[in-house]
């Protein structure tokens, strides 16, 4: 009887553990509903730990290609997040006309872009530091000039 | 393990404990307030027509100082914007900037007509420029009697400037045909609450300042 408490406590706590880890890093949520015939409806909440493993098992020549498509602009990427880390919650930008309305914000660490259309809203929410270890992977990754 | 070996490892523990879970608050709480005192620069644009369009956008100087250097693209290269002198209407505007950053405050032009009040002048370490066009508008024109009448709409639009000469020092330091948009934003980080670009007219408002608010008023 107690070999079988030990042991749920420890599952328990295991469970614990890496649930913690799991989410350490928060969540990406992407929410994106089109409102034609054949629009599409993404819901997506990934933990972002997800993102930074997912990327280990990703082949090189795939993150190379995405690599190189992205590289001019990896420096500028890597000091926005490195510098948004420092802010508090903030409203960036916000444009709005009779039918558009598009907000980029940073909340809680995530920087966070709402879209609303009068054919879609779009809803994506991703940790800085997400961002950030995607860009040193990226960098990482590219190839020298 | 004798009964004050282990109250010792219990208070190691308990503080070890305690400085893993305050230090990471408190730097945080650091790093905020460290945030809170820098410079914010706001742009809000706002229009009347279609509805009330508006844009509005709030950027710590510090971010743009850091992140600008970083951007290469068409006229902008490490912070620093390429002025081409062909494109600029034969009017050489790193010498006249130069020519106001050397004189002594006063007005350097006024002008004041039926259509137009133009003012620039250097007063207590500010650049300032005022232009209110007063142009009149024809909005109608009743060609059907024998009298022309004309239906006016008076639009009286204002543009106010107001920039630290500091400022424009650190835009001249680059070398010949460049802006050091970097040295500029640095400069301007270190004055006090400023309204730099004011635009009103009939249609549009444009606001460009700088605080140390992270919002928009």
């Amino acid at each position: 009887m107690l070999f079988l408490a030990k042991a749920a406590l420890g599952l328990s706590a295991t469970l614990a553990m890496s649930t913690a880890y799991v989410f350490h890093e928060g969540v990406i949520k992407v929410d994106v509903d089109e409102y034609r015939g054949d629009g599409k409806h993404v819901h997506l909440w990934v933990p972002a730990t997800a993102i930074n493993l997912g990327m280990h098992f990703v082949p090189d020549h795939h993150l190379q290609k995405a690599s190189m498509q992205v590289q001019p602009y990896l420096p500028a990427l890597r000091e926005l997040t490195k510098e948004l880390k420092k802010y508090p919650n903030v409203q960036l930008v916000d444009v709005k006309d009779s039918n558009e309305h598009v907000q980029i914000a940073l909340v809680d660490g995530k920087i966070q872009i709402d879209v609303v259309a009068p054919d879609e809203t779009i809803h994506v929410r991703v940790p800085v530091e997400t961002l950030e270890d995607v860009t040193d992977r990226l960098e990482a990754t590219a190839p020298s000039i | 393990m004798n009964l004050s070996s282990r109250g010792i490892l219990k208070a190691t523990f308990t503080l070890a404990l305690a400085t893993v879970i305050l230090i990471p608050a408190s730097t945080s709480a650091q790093s905020s307030s460290a945030a809170s005192k820098d410079q914010w620069i706001h742009v809000r644009v706002e229009s009347k027509d279609n509805g009330g369009d508006t844009v509005r956008v709030n950027v710590p100087i510090e971010l743009a100082e850091k992140v600008l250097p970083t951007i290469n693209k068409d006229k902008l290269h490490n912070g620093k914007v390429h002025i081409d002198s062909a494109h600029m209407e034969d009017v050489d505007l790193r010498a006249l900037l130069d020519a106001i950053r050397t004189s002594k405050d006063g007005e350097f032009v006024t002008v004041q007509s039926k259509e137009n009040d133009v003012r620039v002048a250097k007063s207590g370490g500010y650049l300032i420029i005022h232009v209110t066009d007063k142009n009149q508008d024809i909005v109608s024109e009743n060609m059907a009697s024998s009298s022309h009448s004309k239906a006016k709409a008076h639009h009286e639009s204002k543009v106010e400037v107001k920039v630290p000469m500091k400022v424009v020092d650190a835009l001249l330091s680059a070398g010949k045909d460049e802006l050091d948009v970097v040295a500029a934003l640095r400069a301007l980080s270190s004055f006090g609450d400023t309204e730099l670009v004011s635009v009103k007219d009939s249609e549009n408002t444009v606001r460009i300042w700088i605080d140390s608010k992270n919002i928009s008023d």
